[in-house]
């Protein structure tokens, strides 16, 4: 729809005729092409997961799972360059809070500043980043998880998936999610979800947070 | 000019201060605040520049009000220390220094505390701490009859007298008392004496 060209007076970018955001749609779509990730928490500990895959034979995959500092980690999916850069902006917002306040920044606080960041593409004629990213960490609050998606929105709660099929994943999640599950009961509802989404034989790479360490720890591709 | 003092204890904080304001060799004013409540658990006294002291309160002020927005929960005492000290910090480097020395005080989470910052940026932590050019006479006091396991209510008396005796030496400070009691549990009660 992008390329339709600019009618009278009309920018290509910005709203489409029924008030929607091209650009912004246009990068949901990239993030629907990109591999099942799910993130889900309970009071206790939060689970990153997210498949890798080799784009070729005798290639290494590339990481999916992220850490931000000692105590926030996060993953995503979509453009991996895009995410990538995601991830670098979070990471210098996270030490510029431990510069100017001397604590580990709250997710909240982080989610927020991606999704601003997010934003800030939405009012220019630039590419908003194909990506959408899940940040989690353990705060003064609590165990916290949010996804933010292209068009600057965040959300928290119990459960997050993105990428391809990322409903199915959700779906395999809300029905097997228990309130006081252990970890590796979360672990193995992170695994199935994405074996859902996925519907192959499938590597998945994970990252913990849990009380009461509160640090962010990756696991490696099994 | 100026005496203040903040002390620390395990059932809270006290900060106090002298009243006097000095233009020179002249007592501009003789009723002055020189504590200032940051939230109901976090105070800061000032000492030197009253216009720089102002507005590196205010501008904390705003920066913390715009932080526990943000995130839901308000700043521990640290974050509020070290966000002035990185503010005067920046001012130095910058060749504008704000000439004044904060004592940061108050109760969170982690309990009680103390913190001295100056217009190099320096961010100390301290069980008791004085400003201004009463401090070495308000040192001197709470040096010799400091204690760790002093109530409250002690901490608030050598307070008091360690902001007078430098009163009773120190020409730029006079007029008064002014005492912060933070316990453990928040809110701040202020009490104004005279010169006696």
């Amino acid at each position: 729809m992008a390329m339709e060209g600019p009618g009278p007076g009309r920018s290509p970018f910005f709203y489409g005729p029924d008030g929607r955001l091209i650009q912004v749609d246009a990068a949901l779509e990239a993030v629907r092409r990109g591999s099942p990730t799910v993130g889900l928490k309970t009071k206790d500990y939060a689970i990153l997961a997210s498949q890798v895959r080799p784009a070729r034979p005798l290639l290494t995959p590339s990481e999916k799972i992220f850490v931000l500092d000692d105590h926030a980690g996060a993953t995503g999916s979509g453009y991996v360059g895009d995410l990538m850069n995601l991830i670098e902006e979070a990471r210098v917002q996270a030490q510029r809070h431990r510069l100017v306040y001397d604590t580990p920044m709250d997710i909240l606080s982080l989610a927020k500043h991606i999704g601003r960041y997010f934003h800030s593409f939405t009012l220019y004629t630039v590419r908003p980043p194909g990506a959408s990213i899940i940040l989690t960490g353990a705060d003064p609050l609590g165990i916290q998880l949010y996804q933010v998606e292209p068009g600057g929105t965040y959300f928290s709660g119990q459960a997050a998936a993105v990428g391809q099929e990322a409903e199915k994943a959700l779906e395999v999640i809300i029905q097997g999610y228990k309130e006081d599950m252990s970890l590796e009961e979360g672990i193995e509802l992170a695994r199935k979800a994405i074996g859902a989404a996925a519907g192959e034989e499938i590597s998945v790479e994970y990252g913990i947070v849990k009380k009461p360490e509160g640090t962010f720890e990756k696991r490696p591709a099994s | 000019m100026t005496t203040t003092v903040a002390i620390s204890s395990k059932e809270g904080v006290v900060l106090a201060s002298d009243k006097r304001a000095s233009k020179g060799f002249f007592i501009g004013s003789k009723d002055v605040q020189k504590i200032y409540p940051l939230d109901k658990s976090i105070a800061v006294t000032i000492a030197g520049l009253v216009s720089d002291a102002e507005y590196l309160i205010n501008l904390a002020k705003a920066e913390r009000k715009l932080l526990a927005l943000g995130r839901d929960f308000p700043l521990t005492v640290r974050e509020t220390a070290k966000l002035i000290a990185n503010l005067s910090y920046r001012a130095l480097k910058a060749y504008q220094p704000y000439y004044a020395e904060l004592l940061v005080a108050g109760v969170d989470a982690d309990g009680p505390h103390v913190y001295s910052s100056d217009p190099s940026g320096s961010l100390i932590k301290e069980e008791f701490a004085s400003s201004g050019s009463g401090s070495p006479l308000a040192y001197g006091v709470m040096e010799s009859s400091y204690s760790k396991e002093a109530s409250l209510e002690e901490i608030k008396t050598l307070a008091e007298k360690a902001v007078r005796a430098a009163m009773e030496r120190d020409p730029g400070s006079g007029n008064g008392v002014v005492i912060v009691t933070i316990p453990l549990s928040g809110g701040q009660t202020v009490v104004s004496k005279g010169v006696n």
